[in-house]
C-alpha cells in the first residue's frame, strides 16, 4: 500500500523530464576532445581549445573540453560528449581521425570537425564512394579542417638554411603522422632549396609527451653540429626547443607562435611555423552557429593566410636582409603555386 | 713453488678478467677508433647513451634493493612518476615563496621528490609485508595512483623555477671526448656513478646487505639467527623507493625542468627489464643500462643518415632487439633472490 503513492511520483517525474527534454531551450553546446598533449602543450592542443572556446561565447554557445589521457579514450570522449548532447563535437588531431569517423557515422545529427585528419575513399570511407563527405560516403556531418603544413615547413626550412652557420640544421618531430610529416619534409626541402649542400637532421619520436627523449634527440643534433631546430611535436618538440636554448642554438618553434607560449625559450626562438588553429576552430565554429558549415575539407595554406611564419622577435635584429628576401621570395612562390613542397601525399 | 711460470701470462690476464673483461676492452678499443673517425658523432653518442641510462640504473636500484630483501616492486613506474610530479610541483611553489636561492630551492624539491618515491616505497612494504598482499597488485596499485593523481593534479600554466645545471669537473671536462661524456653533467647523473659503486658496496660488503640477501633468500633462517624480517623489507623498500624518487626528480628537474602527464613513459618497467638483465646486481644493472641508452642513442643517429633506406620504425626496435640478443645469448640465465614475492610469515 505504501509503495504506490511512491511509483504514482516516479512514473509522474519520470514523465515529466522527459517533457522538459523535449522542449529544451538551452542553448547548442560545442565540445572539443584534446589530444594526449593536453591544454596545456603550448601548442596545437591549446589554441584549438582558445579557437573554439571564444567563438563558442562569442555566438552564446555552451562550451565543454575534455582531454584524452591515452589514445584508447578518443572513442569514449566522443561518446561521452555525443550522450551528453553536444551538437557539435570538434576533435583535434589526426591521431583522432579513426574514432572521429566512427562516431560521425553513429551519430549523422551531430555535426563533427576534425583538426588535421582528412576522408578519401578508401581512407575513412568506402573505396566505391565518390566522396567521403556526403551520406553516401557516410561523413556527411564532417568538416576536416586542414593545414599546409608544408608549406610553412618550407618557409622555415629557407629560413633555417640561411641562418645556419655550420651548414647543418635539424628537426626534432614527434610521431609519424601525416601533418608532421608534412612539416619535416616542407622544412627539408626548403632548406635544400635554398642550400642544396645543407645537411639535414631528423629524428622522429614515436610519442608527444615524452620531454626527456626529445631533449636528448635535440643535443644529439647540437652536438653533430646542428645550429637551428625545429621542434615538431607537443612537449616532446618542445623539449628539443629548451635544449637549442640551452646550448645557445637558435630554435624554430611550431603550431603557433611560441615566443608567447614557451617563454622559456623565447630568447632563442627564430620563428614559428604557425598554424592558425585558433582561427581555424573558431571560424568553424562561427559558421556552425550561423548554420554555414559545410562538410568536406577546409583547408588553411599560404594562399588564404592560414598558415605563415611568426615575426622574429627579438632576434629580428640577427636576421640578416638577405633571408628575409629569401623568405619573402619563397611565401609569394607559395602563394602563387609556382614553388613546390615535395610533398606528395 | 714457481708454479705460475708454466702458465703462459695471456691465460693469467685471462683468467683475471674473463670474458667480461674481454668485451669491456673491445668496447673501449671501438670507442677510441670511433672517435678518431669522427669526433662530434662520438661525443654525441656517448653522452646521450649516459644521459638515457640515468633514470633506468636508479630505477633498477630501486628494484634490485627491494627484490634482494623479497620484496618485488613492479611500481617503479609510479614511484618515479610521483616524484617527478611532487619534485616538480616543490620546486615551482617553494620557488614561489623567494625565501631561498635558486639551488636551495632545487635541492629542497629533489629532497622532497625523494621523499615521495620512499613514500610510495614505505607503501608497498605496508602492503606487501604487514598486509601480505600479492606484491604484484601492490605495485600495480602504486602505478595506477601515481596516473591517477598526477592527471588529476596536473596543472597548467606553472611556471618553472630553474633547472639542475651541469656541473664541470675542472680541467677534467677538458679533456676531450672524456671530459664532455663524464664530467660535465649535472649532478644527478654524478650521484647515480657514485650510488651504483656504494650500493654495491653496501650489498656485498657490510653487514646490512648481507643481512638483505639472508631475508631475501632465505627469510626464516635469517629470523631463526635474529634478523628482524619484516623491519629489514619495511626499512629497504622504503630506501628502494628514494631510489625511484631520485629516477623520477631526474625527469623534472634535471632532464626537461617541466612535467609532463604520463612522461616516464616507461622508463620504470624498462628499469625492471635492466635489473634482471644486469642478475640483480649493481654493476650488471649499470652496464645493462649503459647498453641500452647506448642503443637508445644509436638509434637516433641512424636517424640522422638520410642514405638509410631502413623504415625508422625498425630502427627504434634497436635498443629492445639488442636487449633480448643479449639476454638471450650471453647473459644465461638470471636467478632472481628465492625469497622474493612471498609474504613472510612466522611460525
Amino acid at each position: 500500500m505504501t509503495r504506490k503513492p511512491l511509483c504514482i511520483l516516479i512514473s509522474m517525474l519520470i514523465f515529466l523530464s522527459v517533457a522538459l527534454s523535449a522542449c529544451d531551450t538551452s542553448p547548442r553546446e560545442v565540445c572539443i576532445v584534446l589530444d594526449t598533449g593536453g591544454e596545456n602543450d603550448k601548442s596545437f592542443n591549446e589554441y584549438s581549445l582558445k579557437g573554439a572556446r571564444e567563438a563558442a561565447a562569442e555566438m552564446g554557445l555552451d562550451f565543454a573540453h575534455v582531454v584524452s589521457s591515452s589514445p584508447n579514450e578518443y572513442g569514449t570522449n566522443i561518446e561521452n560528449f555525443v550522450e551528453e548532447g553536444c551538437d557539435m563535437i570538434i576533435t583535434v588531431g589526426f591521431l583522432m581521425g579513426d574514432a572521429t569517423a566512427e562516431a560521425a557515422r553513429e551519430n549523422p545529427d551531430v555535426t563533427f570537425a576534425i583538426i588535421d585528419a582528412a576522408y578519401f575513399p578508401g581512407a575513412g570511407c568506402s573505396v566505391d564512394a565518390s566522396d567521403c563527405y556526403t551520406e553516401e560516403g557516410g561523413l556527411g556531418n564532417v568538416t576536416s579542417l586542414m593545414f599546409a603544413e608544408d608549406e610553412v615547413g618550407y618557409l622555415a626550412g629557407t629560413l633555417a638554411a640561411c641562418m645556419s652557420e655550420t651548414g647543418t640544421i635539424g628537426s626534432v618531430a614527434a610521431v609519424e603522422i601525416p601533418p608532421v610529416v608534412r612539416f619535416v619534409t616542407g622544412y627539408q626541402n626548403g632548406a635544400k632549396a635554398f642550400d642544396p649542400d645543407i645537411e639535414t637532421l631528423n629524428v622522429y619520436i614515436p610519442d608527444f609527451n615524452d620531454p626527456a627523449d626529445g631533449k636528448q634527440a635535440g643535443e644529439t643534433q647540437i652536438y653533430n653540429g646542428a645550429d637551428v631546430i625545429f621542434g615538431v611535436g607537443g612537449n616532446t618538440g618542445n623539449a628539443a626547443l629548451l635544449a637549442a636554448h640551452e646550448a645557445g642554438v637558435m630554435a624554430i618553434g611550431v603550431d603557433v607562435d611560441q615566443y608567447n607560449t614557451f617563454p622559456d625559450v623565447a630568447p632563442s626562438l627564430l620563428t614559428s611555423a604557425m598554424k592558425n588553429m585558433d582561427v581555424a576552430a573558431g571560424n568553424a565554429v562561427r559558421a556552425y552557429a550561423k548554420g554555414e558549415l559545410l562538410p568536406g575539407i577546409l583547408m588553411s595554406n599560404m594562399a588564404n593566410d592560414g598558415i605563415g611564419l611568426a615575426p622574429f622577435h627579438d632576434l629580428d635584429d640577427q636576421v640578416p636582409d638577405a633571408c628575409k628576401t629569401a623568405v619573402n621570395i619563397a611565401a609569394s612562390g607559395l602563394k602563387r603555386r609556382v614553388v613546390d613542397t615535395g610533398y606528395t601525399p | 713453488m714457481e708454479t705460475t711460470t708454466s702458465i703462459p701470462i695471456w691465460k693469467r690476464i685471462w683468467d683475471r678478467l674473463g670474458i667480461l673483461g674481454a668485451i669491456i676492452i673491445l668496447v673501449l678499443i671501438g670507442i677510441v677508433v670511433s672517435f678518431i673517425q669522427n669526433q662530434q658523432v662520438t661525443t654525441a653518442v656517448l653522452s646521450s647513451t649516459i644521459r638515457q641510462s640515468t633514470p633506468l640504473v636508479l630505477g633498477a636500484l630501486c628494484g634490485l634493493i627491494g627484490e634482494r630483501t623479497g620484496i618485488i616492486n613492479i611500481g617503479i613506474e609510479g614511484q618515479m612518476l610521483m616524484a617527478a610530479f611532487i619534485g616538480y610541483l616543490a620546486n615551482v611553489y617553494i620557488g614561489q615563496l623567494g625565501v631561498f636561492s635558486v639551488g636551495m630551492t632545487l635541492f629542497l624539491a629533489a629532497l622532497i621528490g625523494i621523499a615521495t618515491g620512499a613514500l610510495l616505497g614505505l607503501l608497498l612494504a605496508f602492503m606487501s609485508v604487514t598486509l601480505k598482499m600479492d606484491q604484484i597488485i601492490g605495485g600495480t596499485v602504486i602505478n595506477i595512483l601515481a596516473i591517477g593523481i598526477t592527471g588529476y593534479f596536473y596543472q597548467v600554466g606553472l611556471t618553472t623555477q630553474g633547472k639542475l645545471q651541469p656541473i664541470a669537473l675542472g680541467r677534467l671536462a677538458d679533456i676531450p671526448l672524456v671530459g664532455p661524456v663524464l664530467f660535465d653533467n649535472p649532478p644527478i647523473t654524478y650521484i647515480t656513478l657514485i650510488l651504483v659503486v656504494v650500493v654495491h658496496y653496501m650489498l656485498f660488503y657490510t653487514r646490512w646487505g648481507l643481512r638483505s640477501r639472508a631475508v631475501g633468500e632465505y627469510p626464516s633462517a635469517a629470523d631463526t639467527v635474529g634478523i628482524n624480517v619484516y623491519l629489514m623489507r619495511y626499512v629497504n623498500t622504503t630506501i628502494a623507493g628514494g631510489f625511484a624518487g631520485l629516477a623520477g626528480v631526474f625527469l623534472t628537474l634535471e632532464a626537461v625542468g617541466s612535467f609532463e602527464r604520463l612522461m616516464t613513459n616507461g622508463r620504470g618497467f624498462v628499469a625492471l627489464a635492466v635489473m634482471i638483465f644486469g642478475k640483480w646486481t649493481p654493476f650488471g644493472a649499470w652496464g645493462a643500462a649503459l647498453l641500452f641508452g647506448f642503443a637508445t642513442a644509436m638509434q637516433t643517429q641512424f636517424q640522422f643518415m638520410g642514405n638509410l633506406t631502413i623504415p625508422h620504425q625498425f630502427i627504434g626496435m634497436l635498443p629492445y632487439l639488442l636487449t633480448i640478443v643479449v639476454l638471450a645469448g650471453f647473459v644465461g640465465r638470471s636467478r632472481p633472490p628465492a625469497a622474493e614475492g612471498i609474504p613472510y610469515e612466522k611460525e
